[in-house]
């Protein structure tokens, strides 16, 4: 417990560290806003249509093999505090696991969701 | 590629060229008889049907230039095309369209050469001749509100104080005037009537971006997922884009689907200016075309000059004038690389070793000229000044401590140990970096064909297989006593844009080790043909003298009219017309891809706004 | 001789409850004390390893690098963050306003909280949680969080670009980083930071190097350093995610940009080069933590000649790189170093024994199988790369026929 309330503390410390500055930059820096300086930055030319937009499709793939992978591969991090204590048998249970694993990854390569267009 | 028929050598003169045309086209080809004026003149209404059988019976493929004349007096507007031969090089044909000054409009070129795409534009930018059947006729140089074509001999700028220099004494009266009050327009801008400044939007624009399709346009997906496309503009105040220089660019993802550059940020109406100079007085202008490489631009105007004076000029001159431009392809190449790595992504390592050496060139430079990039330096018939004896400053260090070094020594020491050893370091550390391999090859890649269609020239064109180098093909002041090779590369892609210039710097090389012994045989000759003067006269006519630069072909349209300024003063910067190409280049790459890709065909904006 | 934190720290919880304070509160006050320790030693150092970069990245360009502020241009970083904290920041129109101004603090933050569970010595250890490991990740993949949030709040193109590119890689790298982070814990038996150190009688590198090399390009990817800053691209997309920011808010990005680099030199000297370990180690246990910084420096002198002259790869390339190579070579080499190292377990007696000599065998079998797979590893990119390189080149125009060059000449 001792060790979660050193991770509570330190994630308010390392969120308040970065704030301050910030916070002191905005009360001692100067503030004069104007319509162009506020302006979104372009190279100097007027933004034209909308940012927000429905953005490529390819970097959603890329994020759900992504997923996929993250969450198998955080499944593999209690077997192998095992590792040592397993006999053959769980080790081989666990390299089916990766393989098929890699199975995905294969699938997702040859179904060209790995490649960059 | 197309058949070049026999009829097209080097010396089709243009006689022949009226006989050839005159027979297929009967009535609308008539030669150029005024003195001093070469060519042929096309009736306007069969130009493209001429145009094309001068690119594919006469082989003529390479538009070089578009000029455009206005002859107030006779009520006419001349715009002047030069083709040229890539094939066997030698003098091209002059083709002219006369067109009337009320009604100015001629047939667009472009699916001749679409290369003229944008000096069409510049023509209607600067002179208001319409181009019937050219898709996208905007202004190029100047802002889309721009009340007049600036060009036209009887448009009169803001503060115009009188047609030509040297003007007269602004106050006789010895009582100071500001220029302002004196000048009929009174205001430093002049807009449209109705303009109100306040709540302007650039009109331009939306036709920009209605070329590039709308900003939510739906994109096909190779998924068959429609997702919306995005218009990005890339500059003009972007640190890649070489200068104050605009790509809009439709992105699907991070792909490029169309892509219009936007240029003009610069624009300074550079010939108008040199129209009202006097000849000699625009030597210096030319050195802020393309800044890197003034001292090539001054040898292009000096020989475009003297050639309609005739004018004589000692070998001394002219060996310090190959030297001079040599050394300056060799430091201008050694940028081009660097910049080219950084826009690549490197973080300024490579184009700080490339400066170093170029830093020392211009120490030369600076020794000789007096400046290390605004050299000024050649007259007609010569040079300004011979070499100094020594050449001292911070880059010749010995320690700690400044030295002064015998100049032929240290141009010794350049050309034969310092150079050759910095092309090969940056041969050995960049050329087979595996990435860097992976970033350029197949990237931007213009087949030949398109590159003489693009009217592309310099190391962009022979990057492409297209040997035509202007020292070779059209030889000019005294490169054909020397022995060198025309560097080609055969893919056409930005890795051979790279390789070219590493190889054209071995080949300056090459030259200037024949430089050197014959610039020590001729030690204390003669550096000045002729009377020196301020005020040339130059005879009247009509030439367009090109010489190659760096960047490509940099040529110069003079009209004279027996007077002292030039009647007509048109540049061809090589910069502007590859841009040309930008778009067929970048389509279908990445957004990091066309920044690569304009790296490698080495702009300048000097040169393309003028 | 007795580790000087753990006499500081066993002073402090006397002194504190010699003052009747209670444990649960002692814990709190100097949990507080320890993070702040944390922090503003790590703010001190990225001064100082800001200096370092841009003094290296100086040599290596052949130029002097700050020497204006301070001896040897020492103090130049604080004159920039002393500019920077005197500017404006400023707030572009239709930004959404907290998560962009939320951005630059999570950027910082996730990367002050890695340090957290790193160990400088022996006992000195923020916090030894039982799944150390699994807390690195998780804190790290909140940079990520900061990317999107910035360049998505910014409502700016370039941003928009930057942060989707940005985000696109630094998942995907994220899984040959967890992939090869199984080595240290599988080799362990255990995820908490400290006990991998404190098994690495021999360095985990020298039994896993292909593992090890995996890792730190993961983790030189995840910190978004050249090659890899596609995040950034200074030279395509302006400035990419961080493009809006100015003033404090900017210098936060860099700081954190800085940090993690450094901290992924950190890690992997901690998971793979025996973090605190090195000579009289166990006799005096404060000297781990200059034998921590003398190799942390040393895997980060890497990353700064990275970026000193290296180009930067195109994204697709980069995701090519890690999903068709790094991956299936993580993969690859886990399952086989595993079923070996397995099989070896139930041959060869006292394979797990830490000691120098006992953990030999089990090195020498891991490092064969390292090698083998490194080697078929190399093999495949090199033919993979040939035939890219064939592929471009069959795209490759046709020589237009022309006479010779020249031919014309005099």
């Amino acid at each position: 417990m001792k060790e979660w309330t050193f991770i509570a503390i330190i994630a308010v410390v390392s969120l308040a560290t970065p704030a301050a500055p910030i916070l002191i930059g905005k009360l001692i820096g100067p503030r004069k806003p104007n319509t162009l300086k506020n302006a979104t930055y372009e190279c100097g030319v007027e933004t034209v249509g909308d940012t927000w937009v429905q953005f490529k499709v390819q970097y959603y793939i890329f994020a759900l093999v992504f997923l996929v992978f993250d969450i198998e591969v955080v499944f593999l991090y209690p077997w192998a505090v095992a590792y040592n204590q397993l006999p053959l048998f769980g080790v081989i249970e666990g390299v089916i696991f990766i393989i098929i694993l890699a199975a995905a990854l294969i699938y997702a390569w040859r179904k060209g969701a790995l490649e960059w267009t | 590629m197309k058949e070049i028929s026999p009829e097209a050598t080097s010396d089709v003169k243009s006689v022949d060229a009226v006989e050839l045309l005159s027979r297929k086209f009967p009535g609308s080809i008539k030669p150029d008889d005024r003195k001093g004026y070469e060519g042929i003149v096309v009736d306007s209404s069969k130009l493209p049907e001429v145009a094309t059988a001068i690119r594919d019976e006469l082989g003529f493929d390479l538009l070089a230039n578009l000029s455009y004349v206005d002859y107030p007096e006779e009520g006419v507007f001349e715009v002047v095309y030069n083709a040229y031969n890539t094939a066997v090089g030698g003098k091209g044909l002059t083709f002219r369209v006369r067109t009337s000054r009320d009604e100015a409009e001629i047939p667009s070129l472009i699916g001749v050469w679409p290369g003229v795409d944008f000096q069409e534009r510049e023509a209607w930018d600067l002179m208001g001749i319409r181009f019937s059947g050219h898709p996208d006729l905007r202004r190029i140089l100047l802002w889309e509100g721009f009340a007049g074509h600036p060009m036209r001999k009887d448009w009169r700028e803001p503060f115009y104080e009188e047609d030509n220099k040297p003007y007269g004494t602004r106050w006789p009266e010895g009582q100071v005037q500001r220029a302002e009050m004196k000048t009929p327009y009174g205001m430093n801008v002049q807009y449209p009537g109705g303009f109100k400044l306040e709540g302007w939007e650039p009109e331009g624009e939306e036709a920009l971006y209605a070329g590039l399709g709308t900003p939510l346009g739906i994109g096909p997906d190779i998924h068959q997922i429609k997702t919306d496309q995005l218009i990005v503009n890339l500059g003009p105040q972007h640190p890649s884009t070489h200068g104050v220089f605009r790509m809009a660019v439709t992105v699907d993802g991070e792909t490029i689907t169309r892509l219009k550059p936007v240029f003009g940020y610069l624009h300074r109406n550079h010939e108008q200016i040199g129209e009202r100079n006097t000849w000699l007085q625009n030597m210096p202008f030319t050195d802020r075309l393309d800044y890197f490489s003034s001292l090539a631009n001054n040898l292009a105007y000096a020989i475009s000059v003297e050639k309609m004076m005739g004018q004589e000029i000692p070998e001394r001159a002219d060996l310090l004038r190959v030297l001079m431009v040599e050394l300056t392809r060799i430091q201008n190449h050694y940028s081009a690389i660097g910049f080219l790595l950084n826009d690549l992504g490197a973080f300024f390592t490579p184009v700080l070793y490339a400066l170093t050496e170029r830093e020392l060139i211009l120490d030369l430079f600076e020794a000789t000229t007096g400046s290390r990039m605004m050299c000024n330096y050649m007259r007609f018939g010569g040079l300004a000044y011979d070499l100094p004896s020594y050449i001292g400053g911070p880059a010749i260090k010995e320690g700690d401590r400044e030295r002064e070094l015998d100049t032929m020594k240290f141009i010794k020491g350049l050309v034969y140990e310092r150079l050759p050893r910095a092309t090969d370091m940056l041969d050995r550390y960049l050329t087979n970096n595996e990435v860097l391999v992976n970033r350029l090859k197949g990237v931007g890649v213009l087949p030949g064909d398109r590159a003489i269609a693009y009217s592309a020239t310099g190391p962009v064109l022979r990057a492409s297989g297209v040997p035509y180098d202007l020292r070779r093909a059209d030889p000019y002041s005294i490169y054909n006593e020397f022995d060198f090779d025309v560097a080609v590369r055969y893919n056409g892609d930005s890795y051979d844009r790279y390789l070219i210039r590493l190889d054209e710097v071995r080949q300056s090389l090459r030259i200037l080790e024949q430089v050197v012994p014959r610039l020590e045989e001729t030690e204390g000759q003669e550096y000045m043909g002729g009377k020196r003067s301020y005020n040339h006269r130059v005879p009247a006519g009509d030439h367009y003298g090109h010489a190659e630069n760096p960047k490509g072909e940099l040529g110069f349209h003079l009209v004279s009219d027996g007077g002292g300024n030039p009647y007509r003063y048109h540049v061809r910067s090589p910069s502007f017309i590859n841009l040309t190409a930008l778009e067929e280049m970048c389509v279908g790459h990445k957004v990091a891809d066309i920044i690569v890709i304009l790296g490698s065909i080495d702009i300048v904006l000097g040169e393309v706004d003028r | 001789m007795e580790d000087l934190f753990i006499i500081i720290y066993n002073w402090l919880v006397s002194l504190l409850s010699g003052w009747g304070v209670g444990p649960v509160l002692v814990d709190i006050i100097l949990g507080v004390l320890g993070s702040v320790l944390i922090v503003a030693y790590l703010l001190t150092l990225a001064l100082f390893i800001i200096w370092v970069e841009r003094k290296l990245v100086a040599r290596i360009q052949d130029r002097i690098g700050p020497n204006r502020v301070g001896p040897w241009g020492l103090f130049q970083n604080i004159a920039d963050v002393l500019k920077l904290l005197t500017k404006e920041i400023i707030i572009p129109d239709g930004a959404d306003l907290v998560p962009f101004m939320l951005a630059p603090m999570i950027a910082v933050a996730s990367v002050f909280m890695i340090w957290a569970a790193l160990p400088f010595t022996r006992n000195a250890v923020g916090t030894n949680v039982s799944i150390g490991v699994l807390y690195i990740v998780a804190v790290s993949s909140l940079s990520i969080m900061a990317v999107l949030m910035a360049g998505w709040s910014s409502n700016n193109k370039y941003a928009l670009l930057g942060a989707f590119r940005g985000v696109a890689m630094l998942v995907s790298y994220e899984v040959p980083m967890i992939l090869t982070l199984l080595v240290p814990v599988f080799l362990t038996g255990s995820m908490r930071v400290n006990e991998i150190v404190g098994a690495q009688t021999i360095w985990y590198v020298i039994a896993m190097p292909i593992a090890a090399v995996i890792f730190y390009i993961a983790n030189h990817a995840e910190a978004g350093r050249s090659p890899f800053d596609m995040l950034e691209a200074e030279s395509e997309i302006v400035a990419g995610f961080h493009i809006e920011y100015s003033g404090m808010a900017f210098a936060m990005f860099y700081l954190a940009e800085f940090l993690h680099a450094f901290t992924i030199s950190a890690l992997t000297a901690t998971l793979f080069f025996g973090g605190w370990r090195g000579p009289f180690v166990e006799q005096v246990p404060t000297l781990g933590i200059i034998y921590f910084f003398i190799k942390t420096f040393a895997i980060y002198l890497f990353n700064v000649w990275a970026r000193g002259t290296l180009v930067r790869l195109r994204i697709d390339q980069i995701m090519s790189f890690c999903w068709k190579f790094l991956v299936p070579i993580a993969l690859i080499l886990l399952v086989l170093s595993m079923l070996v190292d397995k099989i070896a377990t139930g041959i060869i007696p006292n394979y797990l024994d830490t000691t120098l000599l006992g953990m030999l065998p089990r090195t020498g079998i891991l490092l064969l199988v390292n090698l083998v797979v490194g080697a078929l590893a190399f093999g495949w990119i090199a033919r993979t790369g040939r035939r890219e390189r064939e592929r471009l080149e069959s795209r490759q125009i046709a020589p237009v026929e022309r006479p010779a060059a020249g031919q014309q000449a005099k």
